[in-house]
């Protein structure tokens, strides 16, 4: 099967089909041929949403400002999550989980010290500068700062369906991507053949070489095409349905926080995704152990308590519902699912785009140029996102298993029978010694040991150590601590408020354009 | 205008110091004082001369940075262009004041009015906790050297008055677009003076340390070429 791939076909524009063309075409020639058919009938689902700070790299791969980004995407600089709550509920319960990397130095070591000398602060403002920086209200850094470059590592909150439309119109004149809007109305190929082109309302058929199925939870040629399997991990994560709404601000000083606030409840818990002109609020949840009105007496108890001028009955609600799960494989012949279709999980630590990031960087970079070599990538692609996706699987539950609420949700969630074998084993060895590398074998692991270790002692972990351990360098260990209080007092000092840091790059732009 | 208050921690808890340097943001000087504590630095990159104060009976010191009023030719891009910034600039908008009255102990205050001063952008001058931030301890630290010595100026220029050793500086500057700007109401270290000065004058300016500053005040008078380099720089833009 000797073919030269020329030809993709993209079918769904949302941000998984334009990030998707916009990557392919930035980082190849004009050898090959990017189309995408957006169908001017299905509409985006556009909530506020979070991103990885990998996003920074692919923004600039494809080659646009980010203060156009941030300014025509409505975005602003997000600096980690924190979790309101979700140890036992009480007005105190709240840890962070920030974008920082830890210092330098063995787990073992780090715990050590941490427990040692620093127990009076919490781990994450033991070992990074950005919790308090996000904890005051502040940017990621300065306004004269190059683009893209960061002081605290950053990703962004932003409007999904304002990035599709800018993506659409810098892909189309600048990367030369070929836009068709129309239906598909019919995919021209047996279910045991590659896809040869895909049958159109308006435009007959379109040919392709490879096509790429970012037609969302529809998945229209992977999942109705070729049948592909779902795998369903609602056994371990429950949620399946939202309710979302945007929120503006009581006025325009009000700060935009700079972290994702996850806000725990009796059977779910609430995202909070600040954008430079409203809030993003979505309330999820469990219909097996909530009723709507539940959820929505959740959100209202919400939206009261962090300020929103408004009520919820003032406001238009949304309701969202979505699996838990991914497709058995992902790329399977000459089609590749990237976004909703190849799965969904609920958005707690942000999974959705930067799985999108990761598999058009894989197949960019490691793009078939000829049929023959298409099903060796395609099985290895296959295998590392099953591995991405039980991953981040794990690193989800993770965040429900060291819960001690006493609902009935969040003690279903503790039940053996709902936490996957290789997170039971990890946590029993976590009682023993702290999350390493060696706990984490792939190259560029989705979740690194760092977020594990926020997560397990933001959350009141204990680890018991075996003392026959050595320090390995306990007095490095300690230096780099010191640093990070050096740090916390430097940044707070000179880093802007992060409304006053999107004002004034806002500003910035508009006097460039 | 100029709105002096005394710094404090509960009233100017959040307030912010934009640290960009602009026309729009005051520091549109042609001219600032300078203290003889900093003329090793100050001499690598100003001329540094002597001014009559309005009354025209006191000199003070001062480190030239343009050739009109207003006119600052060390600013570029919202920044500063030299490696070093005179104390005097560098603490702006904290000045030293007296603690109440007739108090003589001295406090840093600040000019409310000074469009450094900000809520929203620039460096905080205090912490959460109302401790002083880094910027704050530096700027204590740099108007406690500008304070010192602007204290021993006077001293200086009297032993230096008393041996006659300044004079008059009268400057004819040509641009390349042909204009001329004359520098007048400066003045300077007379050379042969200073060369001629007896073993008497020698000593007493040696035992109060006034040499070094005195040769440094003539080694930076070679700044003025570059100063109207960067004068030419601007006329060329147009």
């Amino acid at each position: 099967m000797s073919q030269a791939i020329k030809n993709v076909v993209i079918v769904g524009g949302g941000t998984a089909g334009w990030l998707t063309a916009s990557l392919l075409a930035a980082r190849h020639d004009t050898s090959i041929q990017v189309t995408i058919i957006e169908s001017p009938e299905v509409s985006s689902v556009g909530v506020g949403e979070g991103t990885w700070p990998t996003m920074r790299k692919t923004l600039k791969l494809i080659g646009l400002s980010e203060k156009e980004f941030l300014t025509t995407c409505d975005a602003s600089f997000k600096q980690g999550s924190r979790f309101d709550g979700w140890v036992t509920g009480d007005s105190d319960d709240s840890y962070q989980h920030p974008f920082a990397s830890l210092i330098n130095g063995a787990s073992h070591d780090i715990y050590n010290v941490w427990k040692e000398f620093s127990s009076d602060r919490t781990f994450a403002d033991t070992v990074c500068a950005q919790t308090e920086v996000c904890a005051q209200g502040l940017a990621p850094k300065q306004k004269n700062a190059p683009e893209y470059a960061a002081a605290l590592n950053y990703a962004y909150h932003l409007d999904a369906v304002k990035l599709a439309k800018l993506l659409t119109s810098h892909a189309t004149t600048k990367l030369g991507v070929r836009h068709i809007s129309d239906h598909v109305m019919q995919v021209i190929g047996e279910k045991d053949e590659d896809i040869s082109a895909l049958r159109t309302r308006e435009h007959g058929n379109i040919q392709g070489d490879l096509f790429i199925d970012c037609t969302g939870l529809n998945s229209l040629l992977l999942g109705k095409h070729y049948e592909i399997g779902f795998v369903d991990k609602s056994d371990v994560l429950f949620n399946d349905t939202a309710l979302t709404v945007q929120v503006p601000y009581a006025d325009d000083t009000v700060p935009i926080a700079s972290e994702t606030i996850s806000t725990a409840h009796d059977n779910g818990w609430i995202w909070d995704i600040a954008l430079p002109t409203r809030r993003g609020i979505g309330c999820v949840y469990s219909s097996r152990h909530c009723s709507d009105e539940k959820a929505r007496s959740a959100l209202e108890t919400y939206l009261k308590a962090s300020g929103s001028l408004l009520e919820l009955d003032d406001l238009s609600v949304r309701k969202i519902s979505f699996p838990s799960g991914y497709r058995e494989k992902f790329w399977h012949r000459n089609c590749i699912a990237i976004g909703l279709s190849a799965g969904f999980l609920e958005p707690l630590e942000a999974s959705a785009l930067v799985l999108v990031e990761l598999s058009a960087e894989l197949l960019v970079e490691n793009f078939p140029s000829d049929r023959s070599v298409m099903d060796i990538l395609a099985k290895r692609f296959n295998e590392s996102f099953i591995y991405r996706w039980e991953r981040i699987i794990d690193f989800l539950k993770l965040h429900y298993v060291l819960s001690k609420r006493p609902q009935a949700y969040w003690q279903d969630h503790r039940s053996d029978m709902s936490i996957p074998e290789r997170l039971q084993d990890l946590l029993a060895l976590w009682k023993q010694q702290p999350p390493s590398r060696d706990d984490f074998l792939a190259l560029d692991e989705v979740f690194p040991a760092a977020s594990y270790l926020y997560v397990l002692y933001g959350m009141g972990f204990e680890t018991r150590q075996k003392n026959s351990l050595k320090f390995l360098n306990k007095d490095e260990v300690i230096k780099q601590l010191q640093m990070v209080q050096q740090k916390v007092r430097t940044l707070t000092a000179v880093m802007p408020s992060n409304r006053a840091l999107l004002t004034n790059l806002k500003k910035q732009y508009n006097a460039e354009a | 205008m100029t709105n002096h208050v005394a710094l404090s921690k509960v009233e100017h808890k959040n307030i912010r110091i934009k640290t960009d340097r602009s026309v729009e943001l005051g520091d549109g000087v042609m001219s600032c004082i300078t203290v003889p504590n900093e003329f090793r630095n100050v001499q690598n990159h100003y001329p540094i001369l002597f001014q009559l104060n309005a009354e025209r009976d006191e000199f003070r010191l001062i480190a030239l940075l343009g050739f009109t009023q207003g006119e600052n030719l060390f600013l570029k891009n919202e920044k500063w262009d030299a490696r070093y910034k005179p104390l005097a600039i560098e603490v702006q908008p904290f000045l030293i004041g007296k603690s109440s009255k007739d108090s003589s102990e001295h406090s840093v205050h600040i000019d409310l009015d000074s469009p450094k001063v900000d809520m929203d952008d620039g460096i905080r001058v205090f912490d959460n906790d109302g401790k002083p931030t880094e910027y704050l301890e530096s700027i204590q630290a740099k108007l406690g050297a500008l304070h010192d010595g602007y204290q021993n100026s006077p001293d200086y220029i009297k032993c230096l008055q008393k041996y006659d050793l300044i004079e008059s500086l009268v400057m004819e500057i040509e641009l390349i677009d042909g204009s001329v700007n004359r520098l007048v109401g400066f003045h300077t270290i007379n050379e042969d003076k200073l060369n001629k000065l007896d073993s008497h004058g020698l000593t007493e300016m040696s035992q109060n340390g006034y040499l070094l500053p005195t040769f440094m005040i003539l080694a930076s008078m070679s700044n003025i070429v570059s100063l109207v380099d960067r004068k030419n720089a601007l006329v060329s833009q147009g």
